[in-house]
């Protein structure tokens, strides 16, 4: 009966949908990352909680105010908040303040390999193993921080382009890599050869790292909240359109003087979130009303929907590092949590 | 949970020490039953502390958008974006900027991010003029211009300190640059909230409502004023393509010394009114109902703003008559 209503509505239930667990929280989902096979979610009251396959989400409160930013590390997660605290979580819900900076605000963090980073206005802070913490003063405010695969470098955004501080042995150099506009999330090449912003004039930019080569990546209708590498080739798989734009980095030019090519592509509404599936070349499309696609990187195949629409932004995709589960969680606070892999080790039981 | 309304955004402006401080006190701390958050810059006064006072930087970047002028506010797209991933729905933001920030920014943020527009609007620029001291700061610096220019409601404040003629003389002054906002005159900034905050002043149909001085065209100019407005009715109905190419135009080409443009406009074979409002070179518009029955239809237009004495504003009004 609910089923053939499912089908005059067009919408008929996903098998995630019917084998997966659905959660009402009180406050939007603002990040999720996972650490191994425990999902961390953050929300706008300030509340963690953390998802593990065969258990109850555990939570914590761990912010005061919205949780603005999150990264996973080895067995903890680092989080910033709008009541200025820079935190470190275990995955068994241990809370370690490691800086609060007040009413000022922690927009963004990083870590690689013990050194933990964030950022709060125009500064960046980064506290390393038995080193003394070190504080990077920049021209504006900064949109976003990435550490290089190798750790050797750490990309900070800003206005006016990007700072990118190299470790040496004894001290951090700059160097600067500008283009007009404000730039936001910032990401490295899983190379290490460039580096790549969302804009807030709808579109990304990119710089070859060795030369300071520009890349524009333009043309989207709206502003390019999420993306991610890829594959093999790697692509960048980006959001903002309605469908999912996919930019290739393979060869030496990258994406240079190539046209991206495009998936998912039922989407009523723009995308709002990417999550990859690396080892088959696939991704998870999340939009704005809701509907979660998942398509291979291939415009000849067709994408399969995983979550029917439901009228909330998708504000987090994330897939568990064994693969197993995924959780899909929106801006009025809903969350989808499921199992998704086969006995045969493939993703196709979405 | 549900918090898709747009929150209302209130910009209070005003020169350092007329009283914007303790605005912002009464408004945090007065039993409104309101949840309002206030975004503070760096140089404002000591003396706030509440979890819904976040600081701000005031830096401003200029949009890739070929617009040469349009400078926008990136702190403002930054937190008011934190702010609408919060779990409580506020009633309203109101952003404090210091005495010497130009309102130009903070107003063109909300016309040109998406994500703001979608989850806030701007409400009304609100500012705070001392009454002993509005005269001189207005010779001595253009900021204290532009922002009566900016404002849609001005907070006379400390009129106790002055008497009678001068209070007139601060008046008149401020009616010469911006005639059509609202002027309360208060001591301790003692108005009423529900006249400072959730105003909906940037609405287009509250064009319609403004103070009766916006409908009278023959305002004084007065050239010692470095700002100045000029309105023009017309009673003949315009014609809608003559008036979006020279208005277009003018915007594109006037835009940076057009602070604030507004009309009500009556084209010629359209059933509803026309209403637009415009900072600088942004400017909104849309159709706002039919015509009240019996009364006459006309087109009256308003611009603040420097040397619009040689933009032929009058001629390329008139050319714009159907017919």
């Amino acid at each position: 009966m609910s089923n053939s209503l499912d089908q005059l509505n067009g919408s008929k239930k996903t098998p995630l949908e019917q084998k997966g667990d659905h959660f009402s929280f009180d406050a939007p989902v603002t990040e999720a990352v996972s650490v191994g096979d425990t999902i961390a979610v953050g929300f706008g009251d300030g509340t963690i909680r953390f998802f593990r396959p065969e258990h109850k989400p555990y939570e914590i409160k761990a912010h005061s105010g919205v949780v603005l930013c999150m990264v996973g590390c080895e067995n903890s997660i680092l989080t910033g908040g709008d009541d200025g605290r820079f935190l470190e979580i275990s995955t068994d819900g241990d809370i370690k303040e490691i800086a609060n900076f007040g009413s000022r605000w922690v927009d963004s963090v990083a870590e690689y390999k013990g050194d933990r980073v964030c950022s709060s206005d125009n500064f960046v802070h980064i506290w390393s193993k038995d080193k003394e913490k070190k504080s990077f003063e920049h021209q504006s405010t900064i949109g976003g921080l990435s550490f290089s695969p190798n750790g050797k470098y750490l990309a900070v955004s800003r206005y006016g382009g990007v700072t990118v501080w190299q470790r040496g042995k004894n001290k951090w150099s700059s160097a600067n890599y500008s283009w007009k506009g404000s730039h936001g999330k910032i990401t490295f090449s899983p190379d290490g050869k460039y580096i790549v912003t969302s804009m807030q004039e709808n579109q990304l930019h990119g710089w070859r790292l060795s030369d300071k080569a520009d890349l524009a990546m333009s043309g989207y209708p709206a502003k390019i909240k999420s993306f991610n590498w890829v594959g093999e080739t790697p692509y960048l798989v980006t959001s903002g359109a309605s469908e999912a734009v996919c930019w290739p980095f393979d060869g030496k030019e990258g994406p240079m003087g190539r046209k991206p090519v495009c998936v998912a592509s039922g989407g009523k509404q723009y995308a709002t979130y990417i999550e990859a599936l690396s080892e088959e070349n696939a991704v998870f499309i999340g939009f704005k009303d809701g509907l979660v696609l998942l398509s291979e990187i291939d415009e000849k195949k067709n994408s399969i929907t995983v979550r029917n629409s439901t009228g909330s932004e998708v504000s987090a995709i994330v897939v568990s590092a064994s693969r197993s589960h995924i959780l899909i969680g929106d801006i009025k606070g809903n969350i989808l949590w499921s199992l998704i892999k086969s006995e045969n080790n493939e993703v196709k039981n979405v | 949970m549900e918090n898709t309304s747009q929150v209302p955004v209130t910009v209070l402006t005003g020169f350092l020490g007329a009283g914007k401080t303790t605005l912002l006190n009464r408004i945090l701390t007065e039993q409104h039953g309101r949840k309002y958050a206030v975004i503070v810059n760096e140089f404002g006064e000591q003396g706030i502390d509440n979890d819904l006072v976040v600081d701000a930087d005031e830096e401003v970047f200029e949009m890739n958008n070929g617009c040469i002028c349009c400078t926008v506010r990136g702190d403002l797209i930054r937190i008011l974006s934190g702010l609408m991933k919060r779990a409580d729905q506020l009633d309203a933001i109101i952003v404090e900027t210091t005495g010497l920030a130009d309102p130009a920014p903070v107003a063109q943020t909300f016309f040109v991010d998406e994500d703001v527009a979608d989850r806030t609007k701007l409400d009304a620029i609100v500012t705070v003029a001392d009454a002993v001291h509005l005269s001189s700061q207005l010779t001595d610096h253009h900021e204290a211009e532009e922002q009566i220019a900016f404002a849609d409601v001005v907070l006379l404040n400390k009129i106790e300190l002055v008497d009678e003629g001068a209070l007139k003389k601060v008046n008149n002054r401020i009616r010469k640059i911006n005639p059509f906002a609202k002027i309360i005159k208060t001591t301790r900034c003692d108005a009423p909230l529900d006249e400072i905050v959730g105003l909906n002043a940037f609405s287009l149909d509250r064009v319609l409502k403004i103070e009766p001085d916006f409908l009278e065209s023959d305002h004084d100019h007065d050239h010692d004023d470095d700002v100045t407005s000029v309105s023009f009715v017309a009673d003949n109905p315009l014609d809608m393509e003559k008036f979006q190419a020279w208005f277009g135009n003018l915007l594109r080409t006037k835009g940076q010394d057009i602070l604030r443009s507004k009309g009500i406009l009556d084209f010629a074979g359209e059933e509803e009114r026309y209403v637009f409002q415009g900072v600088h070179m942004l400017m909104d518009a849309s159709p706002m109902g039919s015509w009240p029955k019996g009364k006459a239809r006309s087109s009256r237009i308003v611009f603040i703003g420097r040397n619009l004495d040689t933009m032929g504003l009058k001629e390329g009004f008139d050319n714009c008559k159907a017919g």
